[in-house]
């Protein structure tokens, strides 16, 4: 049995309305002493939102906040820090041209006299880095740190703070490698230790499984679920997150798909990088081109739509091609979804706008757009893929990148491609959206389309491929015919070179 | 799939403070053009006549047909600076023609529209094969194309006594009732005028080559990626503009009767302005002829209520210069608001 703790953070019934949304609405949620407590949301649910109450930036409309039993009201983020609450943003706010020490006293330093008292912030400083394993000189110019630590530096900022109660890491492993989060992760279970609570914000879902004691999940401003951690997984999880079931993605597939060849390379070189490409995607397979950035896949991409220098021979359904721009690409039937949507919206035209931009020759007469034909178009495509926009009428700028990646696809599939390539189509985009896009790769290769798929994520190769191919410093090492029995690791062995 | 973002970028953007931004935003100019119109109307006792309103859209029409073209080519994030000096080529083309080699006023007029779009659809090829700054190649344009004028004329007005020796006969009436004439007390001009913005607002709207020069402003990179030339859409609109400019002059040269070389000078600053002020982003992508319409009003009335204010025409320039860089500095604050 735990013996129940009196927290030390209690919102109660929390509510926030901006003009047209209810932003939280109601929400409760509790921080034990030593307690990590992982606050899940996608994009909009609310999460930001509430942190930013309890950290005292901006007022709540409602409810209550209780710090160890006393209820609180804080005006701004000032009466937060006095009260020991402390945000640490995404964005951080360090002095790149002072120590690590100056950086961590910042506006505090103490005093002997009218000087500042120098051994005492090293020593001190030098004492926390101790602590907590961190092997840095206090006299080390932040600017001269990686990004990982330098956000180590503004938690130990937080922590340095004598009357710490309650941290907030805002995404804090939105900028880190792997290894980094592992040293965060071993950093936050020291800071738990001293009886501090914190809430770590995140949408990455095996994250906050690892790191947390208990999971509360947000949705359209309302509390869905605070769990234990212990009694959830990421399948649950992704259901609090999005209110859909999982759609279960089969691995392994392979077979149903013709024999016929859509795009052959040989001997295909492209942008002076991508060199002795051979390649064969067959008709209405996914193809996956895997590799690290930097591996050549995009170059090679762009090459076969016809905005890299290209040589050697390209063949699409029988037919020996050399596209030189793309529009000459387009007219061929490639489509291209580029790696950043920024080189493919126009963020300031319509959604109904952007999906016809390809096809604004097959909606028009004489130069004279249908509008009706147009718009009904638009709205078909708005509707089968689900893309979330008040109306048609929207511009692009204002749908989140999950959606705006829907439009450029809506763009591609009205203009009926036999070949479409996707650069990393589900970068940037939250989780829901993700598996979103990938179930519907999966479903348009089943009707027929051909796609060149570019991930440099093992998992999601896995999950969408028929084939892979492997890339690695301008060539392809490796092909994989089928993906039953290849693993993650596997891939990633091949395409960094590792045997 | 998300169907549950409580708070979508959209609707975060739409605080109170924000909304009335918006209002100043969208309606800033027409706003604008109400207030100075009732400070005229205070201030003198003839601003608010029928007469003085019918000067007024007299006055604004060449403005207002250059402008309409500017709105285009401000749209694809270009710039043309040339436009009063086409404008005075297509002009004087057509007088030296109709004056001295007495053609009739179609062929002369056609003979001057075709020469202008020409000389733009130079800038525009300039611009796009040459991958050369849009105003660089206009501000170019502007003294080559002033020059060839000058040439024509030998800097005289057409038609001029000093050459009256090679005169055919003076201009015909066809052109200047296009620039002085009246259809049941409506000016011609105007309504000229106002047949271009509405033939503009189609092209904006309804047409392909529209559609395209919002896309090539916006994202030029995209509209490339999309399967658009973007040289030909940036060659074409220099194009129009050129015409435009040849159809405006032909107003003009009505109106004074006459024709020079150095007539128009300043207007591309009387269009840029109209355009900005209508609410067009100079920076492409976004904008409106309708706005434009409203811009060059704005900028007719400010000059015609200070001719009644009998303020000394120095004056006027000094006023003209000021809103130009007020509204720049205008335009600037609306993009990092409507950013934000």
């Amino acid at each position: 049995m735990v013996m129940p703790q009196t927290p030390i953070l209690e919102v109660r019934n929390v509510s926030k309305s901006f003009p047209g949304v209810k932003a939280l609405d109601a929400v409760s949620m509790d921080v034990l002493p030593g307690e990590v407590h992982a606050l899940l949301g996608e994009n909009g649910a609310g999460k930001s939102t509430l942190m930013k109450i309890i950290s005292g930036i901006i007022p709540k409309d409602a409810g209550e906040i209780f710090l160890d039993g006393k209820p609180v009201h804080f005006l701004s983020p000032r009466d937060a820090l006095n009260a020991g609450i402390v945000l640490v943003q995404q964005e951080l706010s360090l002095v790149p041209d002072l120590s690590i020490a100056e950086n961590i006293f910042l506006g505090r330093w103490p005093r002997r006299g009218v000087q500042v008292d120098w051994n005492t912030i090293f020593s001190e400083t030098s004492h926390l880095l101790e602590r907590f394993g961190i092997r840095e000189d206090p006299r080390t110019p932040v600017g001269a740190l990686s990004v990982a630590e330098q956000q180590t530096v503004e938690i130990l900022k937080a922590v340095s703070r004598p009357n710490l109660r309650i941290l907030l890491l805002d995404e804090p492993t939105s900028a880190l490698s792997e290894d980094e989060v592992n040293r965060l992760f071993e950093l936050v279970a020291e800071i738990k230790k001293t009886g501090i609570g914190i809430i770590f914000i995140s949408h990455k879902l095996h994250e906050a499984l690892r790191i947390a004691d208990r999971v509360t999940v947000l949705r359209d401003g309302r509390k869905v679920v605070t769990e234990e951690a212990r009694r959830l997984d990421e399948r649950m999880l992704f259901e609090y997150l999005t209110g859909k079931p999982v759609e279960v993605l089969e691995t392994g597939h392979g077979g149903d798909h013709t024999e016929a060849v859509m795009l052959a390379l040989e001997g295909f070189s492209s942008g002076g990088f991508v060199r002795d490409v051979n390649l064969k995607v067959r008709k209405g397979e996914v193809f996956v081109l895997f590799g690290l950035i930097g591996s050549g896949r995009t170059t090679l991409a762009r090459g076969l739509f016809g905005l890299e220098r290209t040589a050697g021979k390209m063949t699409l359904e029988d037919k020996v091609v050399q596209p030189k721009s793309p529009q000459e690409a387009i007219a061929l039937g490639i489509g291209y979804l580029p790696e950043d949507r920024r080189q493919a919206l126009v963020y300031e035209l319509p959604v109904f706008a952007n999906i016809t931009l390809a096809i604004l020759s097959r909606v028009s007469r004489r130069g004279i757009l249908r509008l009706r034909e147009e718009t009904s178009l638009a709205e078909d495509f708005v509707r089968s893929l689900r893309i979330k926009t008040p109306n048609i009428f929207r511009e692009v700028l204002y749908l989140s990148g999950g959606n705006q990646q829907k439009v450029l696809l809506a763009r591609w599939l009205a203009r009926k491609p036999k070949l479409l390539i996707m650069d990393e189509p589900t970068r940037g985009i939250d989780v829901g959206a993700k598996f979103e896009i990938r179930a519907m790769v999966r479903d348009l290769a089943r009707q027929g389309l051909t796609i060149l798929y570019i991930t440099s994520e093992p998992v999601e190769a896995l999950e969408v491929a028929d084939r892979i191919a492997v890339m690695r410093g301008g060539r392809v090492v490796r092909v994989f015919d089928h993906t039953n029995g290849v693993d993650k690791t596997m891939l990633l062995a091949v395409a960094s070179g590792v045997s | 799939m998300p169907q549950n973002r409580a708070i979508p970028a959209w609707r975060e953007g739409e605080s109170l403070s924000q909304a009335l931004v918006n209002l100043l935003l969208k309606g800033g100019s027409l706003v604008g053009l109400v207030a100075l119109s009732a400070a005229f109307a205070i201030l003198s006792p003839h601003f608010f006549t029928l007469g003085n309103w019918l000067n007024i859209f007299r006055q604004v029409a060449v403005v207002l047909i250059a402008a309409s073209a500017q709105t285009m080519v401000i749209i694809t994030a270009g710039i043309d600076l040339s436009v009063g000096s086409v404008l005075a080529l297509g002009g004087c083309l057509a007088a030296v023609a109709m004056s001295y080699w007495g053609w009739p006023f179609v062929s002369g007029a056609l003979l001057g529209v075709f020469f202008a779009t020409l000389a733009g659809l130079a800038s525009g090829a300039i611009i796009a094969k040459g991958r050369i700054p849009d105003f660089i190649a206009t501000l170019g344009m502007l003294g080559a194309i002033r020059g060839i004028a000058l040439l024509i004329t030998g800097g005289l007005p057409v038609p001029s006594h000093f050459t009256a020796t090679k005169l055919a006969g003076y201009l015909p009436q066809s052109i200047v009732w296009l620039g002085s004439g009246d259809i049941k007390g409506i000016p011609v001009p105007m309504v000229f005028a106002l047949l271009v913005v509405a033939i503009t607002w189609f092209i904006l709207n309804r047409t392909t080559f529209g559609r395209s020069l919002y896309a090539v402003g916006g994202n030029r990179e995209a509209a490339r990626a999309a399967g658009i030339n973007v040289d030909r859409v940036k060659i074409l609109v220099y194009g129009v503009s050129g015409l435009y400019c040849g159809l405006a002059g032909l107003v003009l040269v009505g109106r004074m009767n006459s024709a020079n070389a150095l007539m128009a000078e300043g207007l591309e600053l009387q269009t840029i302005a109209a355009v900005v002020i209508g609410g067009t982003n100079l920076f492409g992508g976004k904008g409106s002829v309708f706005g434009t319409l409203i811009g060059a009003i704005l900028m007719g009335v400010l000059s015609n209520g200070l001719n009644l204010l009998n303020v000394e025409p120095f004056w006027q320039r000094v006023v003209n210069g000021l809103l130009i860089v007020a509204v720049v500095v205008f335009d600037q604050w609306r993009r990092r608001v409507t950013r934000d």
